[in-house]
């Protein structure tokens, strides 16, 4: 059974940190956490080419966290893969005993470094759920049976900052027939927007990841000029708080931020465990669980 | 209607400049009403060419020719006659138009003026936007209608995703979320129980090209079955 969904079961809040799979087949920047911090976190995300930027295929990324030691938690957008394709890699994730899948529908195209490449969308995340489900009960999409079923345990992506919030809620809901079994959310930097969301979502069964992330220089200069384009904000009082000439300063600042978001998101019950974006690295993921007291 | 727009000067002076007799044939719908490709237009690029050939010192023979509709048999015939004086012909129409008049017997080589863009509407003059994505399944019905295919850039049926920034599409914060939109129009409508079922994967097997539609009426006439 995944470690993720045990922790989240057995109430024990998981902390998940993403790794930053390479732009190449060199895979050391990508594992060196692990060596580090194996064993103080529950599971390492596997980001599906992020913000449509071409990276190594999450599955092999995830295999490879595996093979060395790693829960994996992949991600799995509809922007690259058809039906066929989807069912086919559900079905390899399973085969490579990678058992948490995260369904997204996936940053556009025309956001990343392949502007003119094909977008796909044969399925939305909502869709993808039930075909996990499908494979899940022995069939797939189009009904035909399989030799042999992958279990998994099967997330989906929540905004709590939307605007408007009625048609996020609308999807959750649909995600929630579809059968997830746990929520990531967007960053959250504001807990008392997160508790408003969790408000609005009303009493589910259904587990919570809050995401907690170190924001780089550029994005605290933006957010500082009102240019940050994000499904998230930074209050008026974090960017002072992590303004700093030096951009590595900026980094540490937001580790220790993160940190304390953490420890707070646990002591108020604010999610049942927490994604951690820490840019990958180990030694800011070490801050934050030494801040937290993790 | 549909939507085109004319391609490059230079693309299209390049593509007919091995030839002497021209023959520029314009098409009187979709593409004159979006202003690049009817009798007017015709006229232009004509004038176009001899201006930049008679800067070079060359004058080859242009004439033109418009018809109502190029995507329809009835109309294209008189290009097909009128064809025999010249050596290539330069298509005004949109993709449709530019393959029915390429086929037909004895057609000299038809090179498109146009680059086909989408359905769309005339928002006002010169300002059209995209409206269908002929996807042979309309949703618009349950949906308030606004297309989640064509509208919401990811095509997504079951609701926004999770890019979209105060009602802005994540993909061109100029435009509106579409499922904000439908969710909007739908609520205003007293009908938002009509997105609350979780719909299907999207039909793609009907969308493969080229397809045909044969109207009830005559699929008698061609063999067709129910």
């Amino acid at each position: 059974m995944s470690k993720l969904k045990e922790a989240l079961e057995g109430g024990r809040f998981p902390i998940v940190m993403e790794l930053k799979t390479p732009k190449g087949i060199d895979l050391e920047g990508m594992l060196a956490p692990l060596k580090s911090l194996n064993g103080k976190v529950t599971a390492f995300g596997i980001p599906d080419s992020e913000h449509a930027k071409m990276k190594l295929s999450a599955l092999a990324a995830a295999r490879v966290v595996k093979e060395a030691g790693g829960e994996p938690l992949v991600f799995m957008t509809c922007r690259d893969r058809n039906r066929l394709a989807l069912e086919s890699d559900l079905l390899g994730a399973g085969a490579l005993g990678l058992e948490n899948i995260t369904a997204m529908s996936g940053d556009f195209v025309s956001l990343g470094d392949h502007p003119d490449a094909k977008p796909v969308y044969d399925a939305d995340s909502v869709q993808l759920l039930q075909i996990a489900r499908g494979l899940m009960a022995g069939h797939d999409s189009a009904g035909l049976p399989l030799t042999g079923s992958p279990q998994f345990c099967l997330g989906a992506v929540l905004i709590p900052e939307a605007d408007p919030v009625a048609p996020q809620l609308l999807k959750a809901k649909k995600k929630l027939e579809a059968g997830v079994d746990f929520f990531i959310t967007a960053p959250v930097f504001d807990l008392k927007k997160l508790s408003q969301f969790k408000q609005l979502l009303g009493a589910q069964s259904v587990k919570v990841l809050a995401c907690v992330k170190v924001s780089k220089a550029s994005e605290v200069e933006q957010a500082a000029q009102g240019q940050l384009r994000k499904v998230y904000s930074l209050p008026p009082q974090i960017i002072q708080e992590l303004s700093d000439a030096d951009p590595e300063e900026v980094l540490k600042k937001g580790a220790v931020l993160a940190g304390r978001l953490l420890k707070e998101i646990k002591a108020q019950n604010l999610a049942d465990g927490v994604y951690v974006k820490a840019r990958g690295r180990g030694d800011l993921m070490a801050l934050i669980l030494e801040q937290a007291g993790v | 209607m549909i939507i085109a727009e004319r391609k490059p000067f230079a693309e299209i002076k390049a593509a007919v400049a091995p030839y002497e007799k021209i023959l520029i044939a314009g098409c009187g719908t979709c593409v004159a009403v979006c202003l690049v490709g009817g009798e007017k237009e015709v006229g232009l690029l004509a004038s176009q060419l001899k201006l930049a050939w008679g800067q070079e010192g060359k004058h080859p023979t242009i004439g033109e020719m418009t018809v109502e509709r190029q995507c329809d048999r009835e109309f294209i015939q008189p290009l097909g006659d009128a064809v025999a004086d010249y050596d290539v012909v330069i298509s005004t129409a949109c993709g449709a138009g530019v393959q029915f008049l390429a086929a037909l017997p004895g057609m000299k080589p038809v090179i498109p003026a146009l680059n086909t863009t989408f359905i769309g509407v005339n928002e006002e003059a010169g300002f059209y936007t995209e409206r269908c994505r002929a996807c042979h399944q309309c949703y618009l019905g349950v949906t308030g209608g606004i297309c989640p295919q064509t509208m919401c850039p990811k095509g997504l049926l079951n609701g926004p995703c999770g890019g979209n920034i105060q009602g802005k599409c994540e993909v061109n914060p100029d435009r509106a979320c579409a499922w904000c939109e439908i969710y909007a129009r739908l609520e205003q409508q007293g009908r938002l129980e009509q997105i609350d079922t979780i719909l299907p994967l999207h039909p793609n097997g009907r969308s493969n090209t080229p397809a045909t539609v044969i109207h009830p009426a005559y699929k008698r006439r061609y063999f067709a079955h129910e």
